[in-house]
């Protein structure tokens, strides 16, 4: 039993952290389209196929990698392309030839994020997207996409470009069934949800520390500190939460997506309320376009939407009876 | 990371699971008086004959030394079998007291103290708060003068939990006359049989009287009595506290998991005004599938905290976090439960055996409170993880 990070989890989370910090720092998204274009920098240091199996040309690691990446990822509100591509990868694990282009990024993918009545579709990605994903309990799939046959719609979110189309524009290419990649993307997501919500703890935390009102930094009153506090604490618990979740998946615990259920739960929560405290604490700046504060709470509200609602994922938290202490080992 | 337990603590839980099913006892705790006292005495009486006494206890002090990994099991085996709160009367004694004098008493103190609080022979409170000085516990003014080789103490002190039940106190006072704030405090034991004591209860809103006022009338107390360094009682006492902070409330963190399971039991069955069942009611639902998340995520934060315990280092901080997390949604368990139930929750004798949810409703309120209010806590967190500035 040990649940914090050992020395190799911890290089992987410094590599991350440092590649992502370098390359795409969060202010990158004041300039139009930030991330367009920019998957061959994932591709090139192999952050696609982190956690596909090595036969498939990944890098054979677990989803404890794939997790602390996205935890990076997060912080710096990182290219939402970068999660639909490698649940790609792992949606085609079975069809090599498939799986390998995309680890290379010679194709790339976008996220179906709705199905509307009448074969409507809602897609999330790159303009250069040629495949889709859809992502349920149930099963994935990987599609050819048409997007010339969709429209585009301008997003909150305006490093993410949005589509809207009908089924028509898809072909399916594979399905994998079972909930694994389901699963996988409850824990990416809330991973990222928890990265920005961390951001904005520091963001403000920062800001407390240097803006002065009244002749004192307002992160000497207690009308500011105490609600810092509260972000630090829905971090936290999210965060231990997610890895008890992530290593359950791991290691195949028969109630790991009771866990994810309860990780995704609590990591909206604090990706919900701390990048609105955030803003609330700023005060005036807190709203501007300038400010870097609005990035992450339009972020935080594309990242919930993903994936299903948390009213699905509860279903399982109310289960009656649930085993208090799990046979393991 | 890894979730599995190794051989060792597997056979440990088989063995703590096997005990406590044939051990624990069928009657409930009394709600009042000295049978309180009794019950709890003779469990530990118990569990130390049998060889469950003092889990965190070095063993070369009778304890059992168990990793942080198996106090955990031991724990979550006790919520399971419901067997009785070691929040109780031995508490101060067995995670205040006893671990205070190991890390800074005399060879003499450990040796006629330890055995007795091990057995459940000497029970003992707490003396840190005082009517001016409970959140600024560096105010505290009960003095002690040094006459020879005694202290001679004056003043009072407040929020005793148990004390007409103690054999003895970890009692803070200051003995440097003039001294401020955090220098010249003493940690001491005090007797509380000593003549110039005097306990008066405080009758709480549960209706019980688990807490004191005690007061201090001339008390002479052994200059030997004195644990760590006259004046240096600061360090003493921190030394208990950051104890507390960071595995002392393992047990009732994941004793919640229970309760939130019965909960939802509860929900199952119960009908609201309009007929339907509490689960079938999305705002009620919502509540309680976010209640039992946090309960699962105290239970990883606890795990958390013990693998990086074994890195070295003290909770610090952390353990604010925890005491903050646990204590919140306790209360918005209890006061769940209290809004589920209807009309039932008025029903109350003062007797917690009988009306559990209206006490525990009540009771949360000290739970937040006690042992460092949240409002101190969030104090520690901005302090000490965030470094923001100071605000005093």
């Amino acid at each position: 039993m040990y649940l914090a990070l050992d020395t190799h989890e911890q290089e992987i989370a410094n590599a991350a952290a440092t590649f992502l910090g370098k390359e795409f720092p969060l202010e990158r998204l004041h300039r139009e389209h930030g991330d367009s274009r920019r998957m061959a920098e994932f591709s090139n240091l192999g952050w696609l196929g982190l956690s596909a199996p090595e036969n498939a040309g990944g890098s054979g690691l677990s989803i404890i990698e794939e997790m602390l990446f996205f935890l990076e990822m997060g912080r710096i509100a990182g290219p939402v392309g970068v999660l639909t591509q490698i649940l790609a990868v792992a949606t085609s694990q079975t069809v090599p030839i498939t799986c390998g282009r995309l680890i290379n990024g010679e194709v790339q993918v976008a996220l179906v994020v709705e199905r509307g009545p009448q074969g409507k579709i809602r897609l999330v990605g790159d303009d250069t997207a040629s495949y889709a994903l859809a992502v349920s309990p149930r099963a994935a799939a990987l599609f050819e996409l048409d997007l010339s046959a969709c429209r585009e719609v301008s997003c909150l979110d305006r490093s993410v470009k949005m589509y809207d189309g009908d089924a028509s524009a898809l072909k399916q290419v594979l399905q994998t069934e079972g909930d694994g990649v389901w699963l996988r993307a409850q824990i990416d997501v809330s991973a990222m949800m928890i990265g920005v919500a961390e951001r904005a703890l520091k963001m403000i935390v920062a800001y407390a520390k240097e803006r002065q009102t009244f002749g004192r930094p307002i992160g000497s009153y207690q009308a500011v500190r105490h609600p810092c506090a509260d972000m630090a604490v829905r971090v936290e618990v999210a965060r231990c939460q997610l890895f008890f979740a992530a290593t359950a998946f791991n290691e195949g615990q028969a109630d790991a997506a009771m866990q994810i259920d309860a990780a995704r739960l609590v990591a909206e929560r604090a990706a919900r309320e701390n990048t609105d405290s955030n803003i609330q604490l700023h005060g005036g700046i807190g709203v501007t376009d300038e400010f870097s504060a609005h990035i992450l709470l339009k972020r935080a509200n594309l990242l919930w939407r993903l994936f299903g609602s948390s009213k699905k994922n509860m279903k399982s938290l109310l289960e009656p009876g649930g085993e208090f202490v799990k046979e393991r080992g | 990371m890894d979730l599995n337990y190794t051989e060792e603590d597997v056979a440990f839980r088989a063995r703590a699971r096997a005990w406590l099913k044939d051990n624990i006892p069928r009657e409930s705790r009394p709600p009042h008086g000295d049978a309180i006292a009794r019950f709890d005495r003779d469990w530990q009486r118990k569990l130390h004959d049998h060889g469950w006494a003092g889990l965190n206890w070095p063993r070369e002090y009778g304890g059992l030394g168990l990793s942080e990994v198996q106090q955990v099991i031991w724990y979550e085996e006790c919520a399971r079998a419901g067997a009785p709160n070691y929040i109780n009367t031995t508490y101060i004694a067995l995670m205040h007291a006893g671990p205070t004098v190991i890390a800074c008493g005399t060879e003499k103190q450990k040796k006629y103290h330890l055995p007795r609080i091990l057995s459940g022979e000497s029970l003992w409170c707490q003396g840190f708060s005082e009517p001016n000085a409970g959140s600024d516990l560096a105010s505290l003014k009960t003095t002690g003068v040094v006459e020879g080789d005694q202290l001679v103490v004056n003043g009072t002190k407040m929020w005793t939990t148990d004390g007409q039940f103690a054999d003895y106190q970890e009692l803070l006072i200051r003995t440097t006359p003039g001294s401020e704030r955090h220098k010249g405090l003493t940690w001491v034991i005090c007797d509380m049989r000593a003549p110039g004591i005097t306990v008066q209860p405080i009758r709480t809103m549960m209706g019980d009287e688990h807490v004191n006022t005690t007061f201090y009338d001339n008390v002479r107390i052994p200059l030997s009595n004195v644990v760590g360094d006259l004046g240096s009682g600061w360090k003493t006492a921190m030394s208990t506290l950051a104890f507390e902070r960071g595995t002392g409330f393992i047990g009732d963190q994941l004793a919640l998991y229970e309760r939130v399971n019965h909960a939802i039991a509860l929900a199952g069955k119960t009908r609201l005004e309009d007929g339907t069942l509490a689960i079938a009611d999305s705002g009620i639902a919502g509540r309680l599938a976010l209640i039992k998340a946090d309960t699962m995520a105290i239970r990883a934060m606890t795990l958390a905290q013990i693998s990086e315990l074994q890195q070295g280092g003290n909770p610090g901080p952390k353990g604010s976090i925890m005491k903050l997390m646990v204590t919140s949604t306790s209360k918005a368990l209890s006061h769940l439960v209290a809004e589920m139930v209807g009309w039932t929750f008025m029903e109350y004798n003062d007797n917690k055996n009988d009306h559990p949810l209206t006490y525990d409703y009540l009771w949360s309120w000290v739970y937040t409170i006690a042992g460092g209010t949240s409002e101190i806590q969030r104090e520690i967190i901005a302090d000490q993880l965030l470094e923001l500035p100071r605000a005093r």
